[in-house]
């Protein structure tokens, strides 16, 4: 029964092949909002899955393969355009990692971890939505230079995409801390990689889209209540996660 | 006082946040406001500084009340406070005319502002989650700083190669947090370090030992940000960014390397063997950034590189032990380095409005490399040149500590300190001058005040930042090696400075040692060092073939 549930979480703490379940399933959703909520509710089930097979994790082998996934998606994440697949790309490749987490803290630490790994995939899809709005796609590398003639919306793709790639002072920063600092040498060296490829696939879809001389569609910059709303929010997001972490 | 060390990062910050919310209003004007808030930074800087000093107060610690956010008062972070804020309101001043005529310039002021507190917030972490927040937030402000012309792809192209270059950097260090937090059970540094000393042994998972493991990752960590080899390349390419966020980074950023070092100095004197390996690697940056120095044909470009030497004698510096003189050397580095890139930004404007060149004497000697012709005899100046800054450097150091001889480090600086003062002499020595014996007297009257001065600043800061004369001497004592050795090592680098000077002195007079039987090995190495040793078309290569692994998977796997 166990071993059931650990695979039933395996779709839902995305486990390569398993993951292209929740790729698909993104992919295939049009409304924004659920799209959001797919990925705010999806980890969380498998983390309940999690609970359910019985804490703490003792097996090596999904510990293993959720790092490999991670890793394998943070890969193939180097060279994704699409802002929708990024941000599906790396849902995967953050939610694998909670096998690692796991093994080292109880449900409630793991809900919240998920969350926390969460917010800026969720973010990246709203954005994703105001690029369509103006563009007809979200595709990095299609519109260039939004620095010059968008800069409410550039400033606000650069934001969330700095909390996608973990920097600080963004929730996933003090998550994958928290995760590092109760694991093995053994798991941290592919979690840090991980985080490396993040890093790195984030400063291309940068490159992609904010960066370089203007092209494309002339287009209106992101309204100005839009944009304080969107502030705000990241703003709550980052003193809640301060606060959370003890600083 | 700990009230005042708060400041030191919250000004800036509060600088930022109001040149944001205020560059609609103000325009340009904020620039003012901006430079008006660095100068109360430096104010408060030097407060707290000499306040340290005035009453003698022991390491000071203070947290926010949390787990972690704490600042520690101590002399390496107060000293470093000062030498920020001072290096940050300079750029700042010249930032405000020099970035006038360019697009985002509130923009500029507010990263400029924010980098500021982060590097002000790295020096006075007082536990390491707050030192790894600053450290990381260095990087991606640097790659916005560099990247300031968003229009520009060289400009994002190299401000690119610097942060994944940080990022590399960024996570040893991380590793190192977390080993070090797994061991001891403490995130806070002055209990962390009171721990270390109780019980330097303890050793990691994997049965490695905790100190030596996390001074290897705190190693791995300065080289990349202070551009050691083969982590190097990303330095010389950043002068696409502006000129104020050169000379920041040149005279500020790339010195983090040497202050994390020092920071973590109670597990470097756990430590032998990354010492030694600290050692190494400076030298080889050392040669290497002053090798390929002398092939450039930009002057921000043999900057850079010339920043990249003076990189390496600092974490040469702190594997000989010596960690208080790196940290001296970095802030003189920091200083001139500083002035002479907003210098080299004046000069290149001054050249592009008044082309002209001007054919001085101290022109054609320093680029046309032409000296002019001296009555001085050669073999009298060789010897002169020889002696009399060994004699210097030697009395200089004998009169402040008498043992000074019995550390093997100190016995290499001062090699390395009179091979560097043979060389000035002979640079100098054949400048044109009516009264060539004059010249070389004033010459070796400046030299003279500049070693003896350097020598008791440089002890009286070591005095300052390192205060237990116990610690000193097992630092020191970590970073020696056997005597056989050691003696082998000195003598053979001083065949090989003779050997350099012979050949130096042959080819002044068209003749070689061996001929032209090492005329295409000669070739081949000009081409490696015109190439800048290929190591970052390497780093290219591997970079496309990652890529294209990757496009190709998420073919395969229709991009699910």
């Amino acid at each position: 029964m166990n071993s059931l549930l650990l695979l039933m979480a395996g779709f839902f703490l995305p486990l390569f092949p398993l993951s292209i379940v929740f790729n698909a399933l993104l992919s295939r959703l049009c409304h924004p909002v659920l799209r959001v909520m797919l990925i705010l509710v999806w980890p969380q089930i498998g983390v309940l899955l999690l609970a359910a097979s019985g804490l703490p994790l003792s097996s090596d082998f999904f510990l293993g393969w959720g790092l490999l996934t991670a890793l394998f998606y943070a890969w193939r994440l180097l060279t994704v355009r699409d802002l929708g697949q990024w941000a599906a790309m790396l849902a995967t490749s953050a939610w694998a990692m909670t096998w690692a987490a796991a093994t080292a803290n109880d449900s409630h630490s793991l809900h919240a971890f998920v969350l926390w790994l969460s917010v800026a995939p969720a973010l990246l899809i709203l954005i994703g939505v105001a690029l369509k709005k103006r563009f007809g796609a979200a595709y990095a590398g299609l519109v260039l230079g939004l620095a010059r003639d968008l800069p409410r919306l550039s400033a606000l793709i650069v934001i969330v995409v700095l909390a996608a790639m973990a920097l600080p002072l963004f929730p996933a920063f003090f998550a994958l801390l928290q995760l590092l600092m109760h694991t093995s040498i053994g798991v941290a060296i592919p979690v840090l990689l991980t985080w490396l490829l993040w890093s790195w696939s984030g400063t291309r879809l940068l490159n992609g889209l904010v960066f370089g001389p203007r092209s494309g569609a002339i287009a209106d910059d992101l309204d100005l209540r839009l944009t304080w709303a969107f502030t705000g929010l990241i703003a709550a997001i980052v003193l809640l996660n301060l606060i959370w972490t003890g600083a | 006082m700990i009230h005042s060390q708060w400041l030191i990062p919250l000004l800036p910050i509060a600088s930022a946040v109001l040149v944001h919310l205020l560059a609609g209003r103000l325009g340009k004007r904020v620039a003012k406001l901006s430079v008006a808030v660095s100068t109360l930074t430096v104010v408060v800087a030097l407060y707290s500084l000499i306040g340290y000093i005035t009453t003698q107060s022991n390491p000071y610690w203070a947290s926010l009340g949390g787990s972690w956010g704490s600042l520690i008062l101590d002399p390496l972070s107060s000293i470093m406070s000062l030498v920020v804020a001072g290096i940050s309101l300079i750029v700042h001043i010249y930032s405000v005319r020099y970035m006038a005529e360019e697009p985002g310039y509130p923009r500029f002021f507010m990263l400029l502002d924010l980098m500021t507190a982060s590097i002000l917030l790295m020096v006075s972490a007082g536990d390491l989650i707050t030192l790894l927040v600053a450290w990381h937030l260095v990087g991606v402000l640097l790659y916005f700083l560099l990247g300031q012309n968003t229009e520009s792809w060289p400009s994002q192209r190299y401000a690119f190669w610097t942060f994944i270059t940080y990022r590399i950097g960024d996570l040893p260090l991380v590793l190192a947090a977390v080993l070090l937090y797994q061991a001891y059970g403490a995130l806070d540094f002055p209990t962390l370090f009171a721990r270390i000393a109780e019980n330097p042994d303890a050793t990691s998972v994997l049965g490695l030992p905790v100190t030596a493991t996390v001074a290897l990752m705190v190693a791995f960590s300065a080289f990349a940000k202070s551009a050691q080899f083969p982590l190097h390349t990303w330095l010389p390419y950043t002068m696409e960014g502006p000129t104020p966020v050169s000379a920041l980074m040149h005279a500020g950023i790339v010195n983090a390397g040497g202050f994390i070092i020092n920071r973590f100095a109670p597990v470097f004197v756990h430590s032998d063997g990354v010492l030694h390996l600290l050692f190494i690697v400076g030298l080889i940056t050392a040669l290497i950034g002053s090798v390929l120095m002398l092939t450039q044909n930009d002057i921000k470009k043999s900057l850079g590189y010339s920043t990249m030497g003076q990189m390496g004698f600092m974490v040469m510096e702190c594997g000989l032990g010596a960690f208080s003189l790196a940290v001296f050397h970095l802030i003189a580095h920091g200083l001139f380095k500083g002035t002479m890139f907003l210098g080299s930004g004046s000069m290149i404007g001054e050249a592009r409005q008044h082309d002209g060149v001007p054919h001085n004497p101290l022109y054609t000697f320093l680029v046309e490399r032409k000296s002019a012709s001296t009555k001085l005899p050669w073999l009298i100046i060789g010897v002169v040149t020889l002696v009399v800054p060994l004699a210097i450097l030697v009395l200089a150091h004998w009169v402040v500590a008498a043992d000074f001889f019995q550390k093997q480090g100190a016995i290499v600086l001062l090699f390395f300190g009179w091979i560097t003062g043979v060389q000035v002499l002979f640079a100098t020595h054949r400048l044109d001058a009516s009264n060539p014996i004059r010249m070389m007297m004033l010459i070796l009257l400046s030299f003279t005040l500049i070693v003896v001065g350097y020598t008791f600043i440089g002890h009286a800061f070591e005095n300052f930042l390192y205060p237990d004369e116990a610690f000193r001497n097992a630092i020191y004592h970590t970073a020696g090696i056997d005597a056989l050795t050691f003696d082998g090592l000195v003598v053979l680098l001083a065949l090989i400075v003779i050997g350099g000077w012979i050949s130096s002195y042959l080819t002044t007079r068209d003749e070689s040692l061996f001929g032209n039987r090492f005329g295409n090995l000669q070739l081949t190495l000009y081409s490696l060092i015109s190439r800048e040793f290929y190591v970052a078309d390497l780093y290219d290569r591997m970079a496309h073939t990652l890529l294209d692994v990757s496009k190709r998977l998420n073919v395969w796997l229709r991009w699910y």
